[in-house]
């Protein structure tokens, strides 16, 4: 035998070596989380509080928004008005923002997102978990149906470039993004709504028929997805198109790798050199990209939600506006705020088990 | 169709011509290449950048660029007594084929390995896709082929390659190419990438496993002692043909060719491209307006009429050693001229 190389001595290093090593490894993979999710946490707190403030210099306040309907509706005089609404509302328009800051930020510190102001005694946790639920299942199926078809379509699109298929579906897709969502929304009322009469949207309010029962059947199921299948169409079509070229060009870039190359000249099935050594790699940038989206599609079913008379966290959240429920809308902003930041975190902590070079290294 | 192929021929390459089509015009990237190559024998392709050589390679596992068109010829491999044409496999029989009887190191594979799977798994796949699901033979099997070519067997099995160094990988794809025992293994300059020493212990470790595991062995390098040393039969490449081929020894000691003996002569330095430049006179010919006759004669130093009009056949005295050359009288008495020059 030949004299041991320098990879064989490296390898046969001592056990305790390895252990030690093992244990540096994890303190930084600890202190990595621990300060992802100490950002995480700023960040939520710096967003929540700067919408406090741009809340209570929107013009208007509560009280102001109701007296004035009651004025025009009844037809008494301001004063009646103002004392009327200010009995029944538990705000205080004269009372510093920054004082209310600091009640309302202890509050939040203890779970605690307070009661409406509009309607005393509501509390706005009740609410958003009434709300919230339908948001998530709405724009979570969305986006995944949107990104598993997006993923498919741009590999047919690099598998088959420059025929046909590719340049209709690339076209397709140009136009899919560039058109804003809130006008596919309304496209999609005018089209399928009014035009073709396929959907009933004013029927369709709400988020399920309100004579089935909530729970584990299938009425209920079926009529939930019938109320959330439009805002879903809209938030595919909108959305797809960015993941369909997303998809196309990572999947080209890997399609001249040497691995799949190789791949082929192992013998290996198409089926599997498509799933495991193109998908897999072509999809692992679409998997930060997603996270973006989140956010951003989250944000955009305030307006989609309202379209589509969808009750969800968009709804509500569009309802406090109008009356200038302060405690509500600052209640959904913090929820939103959470949702987005937490779920680009999660996706910061989990991308290691897709990707394993940035495994480690990615932990420094 | 086919010829008789004695017994112990794995590989025949056949009046193999290739052109490769571009907008600027068609390249004819080989022109009518034939060898035969016997079980356990090790046959190096040898010349300079451009001469062919990788496409002569990626064309005995069907795996030309798409741009390329086989115009002639036949690639034939022979395994207990069957004789295939590779060019004619269905799609299906050609992926069955590849890595099963022949494998193949790419030039510069660096990146040969799924960069999000570990080693064990992209053995696995090997594999089953030839039909072999027992993961514990594979593992073993494995284990010992990684333990031959020298490496930690249990620690590069289960890592991700982005573990492991350049030549550890090299070295691993080394092991993975001769998995399901393979009659042919193509290395297309197996370690141009690798320092002088990891060179090295590739090299050994390629004649170790010859040794042991009995396949073929095509050998593809710009460096001609790497060459001799791998190898039982060299052959010149250049401008898409074999201008000479023979045993090792008899290329070395005994050059034919003009060619051959400018690549010898250009005794390898430092910087052995530009050292080939000034052994040999002019540069390797445009392949999309090859010259007539013998495309070596316009840096030919004994060119004469009859090399523009004609272009010689491979041909030789004794059957193994050919070479393609109307004036091997000339290089003789040029090489004996040489001989004395050096003695005095
Ligand atoms: N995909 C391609 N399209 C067009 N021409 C090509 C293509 N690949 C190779 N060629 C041409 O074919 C000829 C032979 O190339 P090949 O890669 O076989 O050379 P080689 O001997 O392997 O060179 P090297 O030592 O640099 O690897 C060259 O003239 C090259 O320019
Ligand atoms: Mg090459």
């Amino acid at each position: 035998m030949i004299s041991e190389t320098p990879d064989v001595i490296a390898a046969t290093g001592q056990a305790s070596m390895v252990d030690r090593l093992y244990d540096s490894v994890m303190n930084i993979y600890r202190n990595h989380t621990f300060r992802v999710t100490i950002q995480a946490i700023i960040t939520v707190w710096a967003v929540i509080t700067f919408t406090f403030f741009l809340i209570r210099l929107m013009p208007g306040n509560p009280i102001d928004v109701l007296v004035e309907q009651i004025m025009v509706a009844e037809g008494i005089p301001y004063q009646d008005a103002y004392d009327r609404v200010a009995a029944s509302f538990d705000f205080d328009p004269d009372a510093s923002a920054i004082d209310q800051y600091f009640d309302w930020f202890s509050d939040v510190l203890r779970l605690d997102l307070g009661t409406s102001i509009t309607s005393p005694g509501t509390r706005v946790v009740d609410e958003i978990a009434r709300f919230l639920p339908w948001t998530l299942f709405a724009v979570g199926t969305g986006l995944l149906v949107s990104f598993v078809l997006g993923i498919v379509l741009g590999m047919m699109m690099a598998y088959y470039r420059n025929s046909p298929l590719d340049h209709i579906l690339s076209l397709f897709a140009s136009f899919m993004t560039g058109i804003p969502n809130y006008i596919w929304g309304l496209l999609i009322v005018i089209v399928l709504g009014i035009q073709f009469n396929l959907f009933n949207v004013g029927a369709l309010r709400g988020t399920y028929d309100v004579s089935t029962t909530p729970g584990f059947n299938l009425p209920f199921i079926k009529s939930a997805f019938e109320h959330a299948f439009l805002p879903i169409v809209t938030y595919v079509v909108s959305t797809l198109g960015g993941w369909m070229l997303n998809m196309k060009s990572s999947t080209m870039s890997v399609l001249n790798d040497d691995y799949v190359n190789v791949a082929e000249a192992r013998g290996l099935k198409d089926s599997r050199i498509i799933t495991a050594y193109v998908g897999r790699n072509a999809a692992l940038p679409l998997f930060t990209q997603l996270t973006i989206s989140i956010g951003f599609v989250l944000g955009s079913g305030v307006v989609i939600e309202e379209i589509f008379v969808y009750w969800g966290l968009g709804h509500y959240l569009f309802a406090s506006i109008t009356t200038r429920d302060y405690t509500s809308m600052q209640g959904v902003f913090v929820i939103l705020v959470i949702t987005v930041v937490f779920a680009n975190l999660i996706a910061d902590l989990t991308y290691g088990f897709l990707d394993p070079r940035v495994r480690v290294s990615g932990q420094k | 169709m086919n010829q008789k192929m004695n017994d112990d021929v794995v590989l025949r390459v056949d009046d193999l011509s290739i052109v490769y089509r571009t907008k600027r015009g068609n390249v004819q990237a080989t022109t009518d290449i034939s060898f035969d190559l016997k079980r356990g024998e090790a046959m190096a392709l040898i010349g300079e950048s451009g001469s062919g050589k990788t496409t002569v390679s990626l064309s005995l596992i069907r795996k030309l660029p798409k741009n390329a068109l086989v115009t002639k010829g036949q690639v034939l491999y022979q395994r207990e007594g069957n004789v295939r044409d590779v060019l004619k496999l269905s799609k299906r029989q050609l992926r069955e084929f590849r890595w099963k009887d022949c494998a193949m190191v790419f030039q510069g594979s660096q990146n040969a390995f799924n960069p999000v799977l570990k080693i064990r798994k992209q053995f696995e796949d090997t594999a089953r896709a030839h039909g072999w699901t027992d993961k514990e033979a594979v593992r073993q099997r494995a284990l010992e082929l990684l333990r031959l070519v020298r490496l930690d067997p249990e620690r590069v099995y289960e890592a991700y390659p982005h573990e492991l160094s350049g030549g550890m990988k090299q070295r691993t794809l080394l092991a993975l190419g001769v998995l399901l025992n393979p009659q042919v293994v193509i290395l297309d300059e197996p370690t141009t990438a690798l320092d002088i020493l990891t060179q090295r212990a590739i090299i050994d470790v390629l004649n170790d496993m010859q040794k042991k595991l009995n396949f073929s062995i095509i050998f593809i390098s710009h460096d001609l002692s790497l060459a001799a040393e791998m190898a039982d039969i060299v052959a010149t490449v250049y401008a898409g043909e074999i201008v000479e081929i023979g045993p090792v020894n008899d290329i070395f000691y005994d050059p034919q060719h003009p060619y051959t003996h400018g690549l010898l002569t250009s005794v390898p330095k430092l910087d052995h491209e530009q050292d080939l430049l000034t052994s040999i006179k002019g540069a390797p010919p445009n392949l999309i307006t090859p010259p007539s006759g013998c495309k070596f004669h316009p840096r030919c130093p004994y060119v004469t009429e009859k090399c523009s009009v004609d272009g010689p056949p491979l041909a030789g005295d004794k059957p193994e050693h050919l070479a393609a050359c109307w004036h091997k009288d000339a290089l003789l008495k040029a090489r004996e001229e040489l001989a004395q020059e050096v003695a005095q």
